[in-house]
């Protein structure tokens, strides 16, 4: 187990890099990005103010070397062993770039100029012209960088910070409602197969697996927001539900025999869960309600749940020691692979109901252009998804105690 | 040489009759599932509306109707010109059935195009690594799982973001995006957008059958049957194609099925959030997009694109529910 656990870390952790490195590499060639027509919006920054304003964002460095910092930090100058700097004039990057033009003559003929570099940047200069105050310690150490677009220069943290705590009530309480639903369904299903119940939640699972969630979710906002809105005019009972964020900015009614809902108030903040919860719940529910009762229906089929009832057991305790348990499994995999979700947060959801959590963020990230906040957010989900993965398959000798790895 | 000459066609006759009777049985055992008969049903009268779109519409794909004065209108509206709207008009003042239809067109091109080909790459990726085995399979497996844990929306984003919304132009050849620009009667210039979404999509949706494939070809290579082929000389190719990937094509096609409808969602999802196919084109992602900032006033808008997705994708899924009962071949009958 020691060995096998030593070598998935190994595994984990070149994963993680190469996913780092993928997505870096995909941000790198991705058109926009901070200084996106800063030349033509100030025609009078000349090439070195263009230079500097690079130089702050990083954009001189190679991308390898912009990759490195971004990673654990590194390189912040010269690599000096035993007081000899080595290395110090390997090219790291081009603090003045050329564009590809042409130069006049004194005779007047054109003389084709190609793309270059005019300056080189080297490692030793990397301190002159990226100071340590604004450099990152990477995000290894946990340092996640300045956001460039949604909070010009503030940290990325703060961001995340701000977002991590509604995703997580949101995803949290979705999963809960879904599996404390979900599982009895499935086991019902299972054990009155083909009856009037399966059928119904079997068709009813097929619908919420296949129903996109964010037409789902728009049909939510016009059941219990849009229309009650329009109704209650005539019929005041009508409750009508608050169709996006978080929390209220001012006071509400939500019905005649709901009024003053203050914003902000426990009351306020469950108002504003139910719809996007309810979307989630159901996806969930949907696949996991299904995937509970095939694999029930598996091993309800099994010599030794037969064996079980030869004995006389109770048929609740056949059911519920014997076929659940075993049905369980390969259930707990399917829920662990959902932690990573718990915190990334559901993007289609949150953007629907202008939840403010994290998968919002990245969408926001990703639209805007901010790469290092959508970066963060891609990086902590490698992490998360790497690790449950791993959680998964050690979970699975815990509640299978026939699987080994070694 | 008489004799054989009349044996022949006799024997040709009974081979087709069974083979009628194998066909009949399958659809037989498919209609008898409802709901996938109903939904069969559904998606090809979207799928025929969507083929005569030119005819059954009026008005151009991107007219702009400005003799409307309030927009986006209501459905039964009619214009100064006499002309009814079925299902209404948008913010800029074009029709929505209109739009609709050949929303339809591009979805399901789209559809088709991504499942006909992961479909294909995948059960030949499978067939590949279930037939071989060992390190072939090892490293194909590999790349499977990898593929499989990557969170496909968050990565989908990012690609799409790049590649849609950049300039650059791939190079294709001319003969897919002209047979596209057909299809979906759209100008080439917005094909080349969908054929970047389409490619994505492929990348992101072949391991399913893969991994369908895979199990099928690694149970049936150990078959007596493949290893009597092998002792007649027959080629690994010539196993593969005839006899392997005959055998495991009903899980793969009720998997297509299943997929259609997932792809569906999937391109919707993506042109909902502004980072699939943009707007002139139209498909139902992005009217229901464009449709979620008026629908306070307009309740009605969000559901002209909604309902006939919300159809075709659940179609699919019972379509492929009722496919997997009528070729499952323990279920006799």
């Amino acid at each position: 187990m020691t060995n096998y656990l030593i070598r998935r870390l190994f595994q984990m952790a070149l994963v993680v890099f190469l996913a780092a490195l993928f997505t870096y590499f995909l941000f790198n060639i991705a058109p926009g990005g901070p200084l996106t027509g800063l030349a033509q919006q100030q025609r009078r920054l000349n090439r070195d103010d263009l230079a500097r304003l690079r130089a702050g964002y990083e954009l001189d460095l190679y991308w390898p070397v912009r990759f490195s910092r971004w990673l654990i930090g590194e390189p912040r100058g010269p690599i000096t062993i035993a007081g000899k700097p080595i290395f110090a004039n390997v090219a790291v990057g081009c603090y003045l770039t050329r564009d590809a033009g042409f130069t006049k003559n004194t005779d007047g003929t054109l003389t084709p100029v190609a793309a270059g570099c005019d300056q080189y940047e080297y490692l030793s200069d990397i301190q002159k012209y990226h100071p340590l105050i604004k450099t990152s310690n990477g995000i290894l150490r946990l340092d996640f960088g300045l956001s460039s677009v949604i909070l010009r220069d503030r940290p990325v943290l703060e961001l995340l910070k701000s977002r991590i705590g509604p995703t997580l009530l949101l995803m949290g309480l979705a999963t809960l409602l879904s599996l404390i639903i979900a599982v009895p369904i499935g086991i019902y299903s299972a054990v009155r197969q083909y009856s009037r119940f399966d059928y119904f939640f079997t068709t009813i699972s097929f619908i919420g697996s296949a129903m996109p969630v964010f037409f789902f979710g728009l049909l939510l906002i016009l059941g219990l927001s849009v229309f009650p809105a329009e109704l209650q005019s005539t019929v005041p009972w009508i409750p009508r539900l608050p169709p996006g964020f978080a929390v209220a900015v001012r006071d509400y009614d939500v019905a005649s025999w709901l009024q003053n809902v203050s914003a902000g108030s426990l009351l306020d903040r469950l108002l504003h869960l139910v719809m996007p919860v309810a979307v989630l719940t159901f996806a969930y529910m949907a696949g996991w309600s299904r995937f509970v009762r095939s694999s029930m229906l598996e091993v309800m089929r099994q010599d030794y749940v037969r064996t079980a009832r030869a004995k006389g057991l109770f048929e609740r305790v056949v059911i519920v020691k014997h076929a659940l348990r075993n049905a369980l499994i390969p259930f707990v995999t399917i829920v662990v692979l959902q932690l990573p979700g718990i915190f990334a947060g559901a993007i289609l959801t949150e953007t629907v109901f202008a939840w403010p959590g994290m998968g919002r963020l990245y969408f926001d990230a990703l639209n805007r252009s901010d790469w290092p906040v959508a970066l963060s957010v891609i990086f902590i989900e490698a992490v998360l998804t790497v690790f449950a993965t791993l959680l998964g398959d050690i979970l699975y000798t815990v509640v299978d105690p026939r699987i080994k790895y070694s | 040489m008489t004799t054989a000459a009349r044996i022949v066609p006799v024997r040709n006759r009974a081979e087709d009759a069974t083979q009628e009777n194998q066909l009949a049985l399958i659809a037989r055992r498919f209609l008898r599932h409802r709901l996938a008969t109903a939904s069969l049903i559904l998606i090809l009268f979207v799928f025929v509306a969507s083929l005569f779109a030119p005819v059954i519409t009026v008005f151009p794909r991107d007219a702009i109707d400005i003799s409307s004065a309030n927009r986006p209108a209501p459905p039964g509206v009619v214009d100064s010109q006499g002309r009814v709207h079925i299902l209404g008009i948008d913010q800029l003042g074009r029709d929505l059935f209109t739009r609709v239809l050949y929303a339809a067109r591009v979805s399901l091109s789209i559809a088709f195009a991504v499942v006909l080909v992961s479909e294909t790459f995948g059960a030949l990726v499978g067939a590949v690594a279930g037939y071989y085995g060992g390190g072939i399979d090892m490293i194909i497996s590999r790349i499977i799982e990898f593929m499989l844990t990557i969170p496909t929306l968050p990565i989908l984003l990012i690609i799409s973001a790049i590649l849609i919304k950049s300039d650059t132009v791939l190079p294709l050849p001319g003969f897919v995006t002209k047979t596209l620009s057909a299809v979906m009667l759209a100008p080439e210039r917005e094909v080349q957008k969908v054929v970047v979404l389409i490619l994505i999509l492929i990348v992101f949706g072949w391991m399913g059958a893969a991994r369908l494939m895979r199990g099928m070809a690694l149970s049936e290579s150990k078959k007596d049957y493949v290893e009597a082929l092998r002792s007649v000389g027959a080629s690994d190719v010539r196993i593969i194609f005839r006899h392997i990937i005959p055998n495991g094509l009903a899980p793969i096609l009720v998997n297509a099925s299943l997929n259609l409808g997932g792809v569906i969602v999937l391109a919707s999802a993506l042109s909902f959030l502004g980072l699939g196919v943009q707007d002139p084109t139209p498909t139902w992602g992005n009217i229901l997009a464009l449709s979620q900032s008026y629908m306070s006033q307009h309740p009605w808008m969000p559901l002209v694109p909604g309902v006939p997705l919300v159809i075709v994708s659940i179609g699919f899924n019972f379509v492929g529910d009722g496919l997997r009962d009528a070729l499952d071949p323990r279920l006799k009958r």
